[in-house]
């Protein structure tokens, strides 16, 4: 089975609005991003919120393209672009938020985009755990993660968080426990 | 002996400012007729919180009313976030007036830079008229730290923001008086007199954490209800005001430590 559809089939099992830590290895990166937004998020009518602290959401739309993967029901939040004064164009789909140490604004523009897409529920994704704990300490990121989750769950959100297992600490690993309802291995083929 | 029973105070009527995070803050709205001083320094979001608020009054059936003392009602107009829930069709009907300060001091002929006593009263007077000729329901006095620069002394700031209150209050009109205060300032208003009389005081700001700055919002007196007095995050946006809790991490002490 691909990993595409092990983790699309994963997450169909979830109940509604659960929060899940994904973790998995670099290699399986964009087939999981797949899995999420162009299996999970269409079978289930959900406007995705992509919230980056890993690679520009530049690049992330870049790659969506590439797979053919419509951009329409999908909004980021990009924590990366300014603080690596990137010059790159602005996208209609993307906000940006300073610096990936603003998690307060974080929150403040997840809020934002849920609103202004109300009609629908969302799928909202935190790529990842690893890249903000290079930013934050540990007890901001927990504080951080457990305000978000539980005001996702209270908004019938579903909430995703990637862990790339080759940067996962212990401490990581006890923080997405506290979290989470589910952890989500990624295992892929082999 | 038995306790006695403790009447409960009952519970008052609420005008709901209508941003989610500061009536949750404030456990359902501010009690109406309260005058609210909202106070901070420059950029930290006062008059978008009471446009705001304004604007919800008028959409649901309050009539709404904007004092302008230092910058003309179309100059703000023009800067105003575009926000969703905005039509000028407020403005049209009559639900939402904006009024320049400086036009009402010329019909008054209140042209002295300062105020006496008297001049106080016609001005508190002229005030009260204009909300009940219009009904106006909410009020906000942007920023009433101009209009105290002419009354000058702390007796006279004392007396106006007294009477003020009481006016509205007495025609169940909620008010919001904006007050600027430098970064450094210890206190809520310049001249110190305005949040001992205001029945609650909203303060705005902005941190620094390590080099980034948050603007922030805590609700540190309301008279009339529970309230949180924590510090929130806002940021201003097409949808309105947000809030969220500022994060305290690292300001719990390690286990030992």
């Amino acid at each position: 089975m691909s990993v595409t559809s092990e983790v699309s089939e994963k997450l169909q099992a979830l109940p509604e609005a659960a929060a899940v830590a994904v973790r998995m290895k670099a290699e399986h990166y964009f087939d999981v991003i797949r899995a999420m937004l162009d299996v999970f998020a269409s079978r289930k009518n959900l406007d995705s919120i992509y919230v980056t602290s890993t690679i520009p959401s530049a690049s992330i739309i870049n790659a969506l393209e590439v797979l053919e993967i419509p951009l329409d029901h999908i909004w980021f939040v990009d924590c990366i672009s300014q603080i690596m004064m990137s010059p790159g164009q602005k996208h209609g789909h993307a906000i940006y938020v300073e610096s990936p140490t603003m998690l307060e604004n974080l929150m403040l523009k997840v809020e934002y985009l849920i609103r202004k897409t109300k009609d629908r529920k969302n799928l909202v994704i935190l790529d990842s755990i690893n890249s903000l704990a290079i930013h934050n300490n540990t007890k901001i990121l927990s504080e951080f993660l457990h305000i978000l989750v539980n005001n996702l769950r209270a908004k019938e959100s579903y909430t995703i968080i990637f862990s790339m297992e080759e940067y996962e600490s212990e401490e990581i690993r006890n923080m997405l426990n506290l979290v989470s309802d589910e952890t989500l291995q990624v295992e892929g083929e082999g | 002996m038995a306790p006695r029973e403790r009447e409960e105070p009952e519970e008052r009527e609420r005008c709901i400012t209508g941003i989610d995070g500061l009536d949750n803050i404030l456990n359902g709205g501010i009690p109406r007729g309260n005058t609210v001083l909202v106070t901070g320094s420059v950029g930290t979001g006062k008059t978008s919180l009471c446009l705001e608020f304004l604007v919800h009054g008028a959409i649901v059936g309050e009539n709404s009313l904007y004092i302008s003392v230092t910058e003309s009602a179309d100059k703000l107009l023009s800067n105003i976030i575009p926000y969703d829930f905005f039509d000028r069709k407020l403005i049209k009907d009559g639900r939402l007036v904006f009024i320049d300060l400086p036009v009402i001091y010329e019909r008054l002929g209140l042209e002295k830079l300062e105020f006496d006593f008297e001049e106080v009263n016609i001005l508190i007077t002229a005030i009260g008229n204009i909300v009940d000729e219009l009904a106006i329901k909410r009020l906000c006095i942007d920023s009433i730290t101009s209009v105290c620069y002419r009354l000058r002394t702390q007796e006279n700031i004392r007396d106006f923001i007294l009477k003020l209150g009481s006016m509205l209050s007495s025609r169940g009109c909620t008010s919001l008086l904006v007050s600027e205060i430098s970064p450094a300032e210890e206190r809520y208003s310049l001249y110190g007199v305005e949040e001992a009389i205001a029945d609650g005081v909203v303060v705005t700001g902005n941190l620094e954490r390590r080099g980034d700055l948050l603007r922030t919002l805590q609700v540190v007196k309301m008279r009339g209800t529970m309230h949180s007095r924590a510090k929130y995050v806002l940021d201003l946006t097409t949808v309105g005001v947000l809030l969220v809790p500022l994060l305290k991490g690292g300001s719990v002490p390690a286990a030992g430590g």
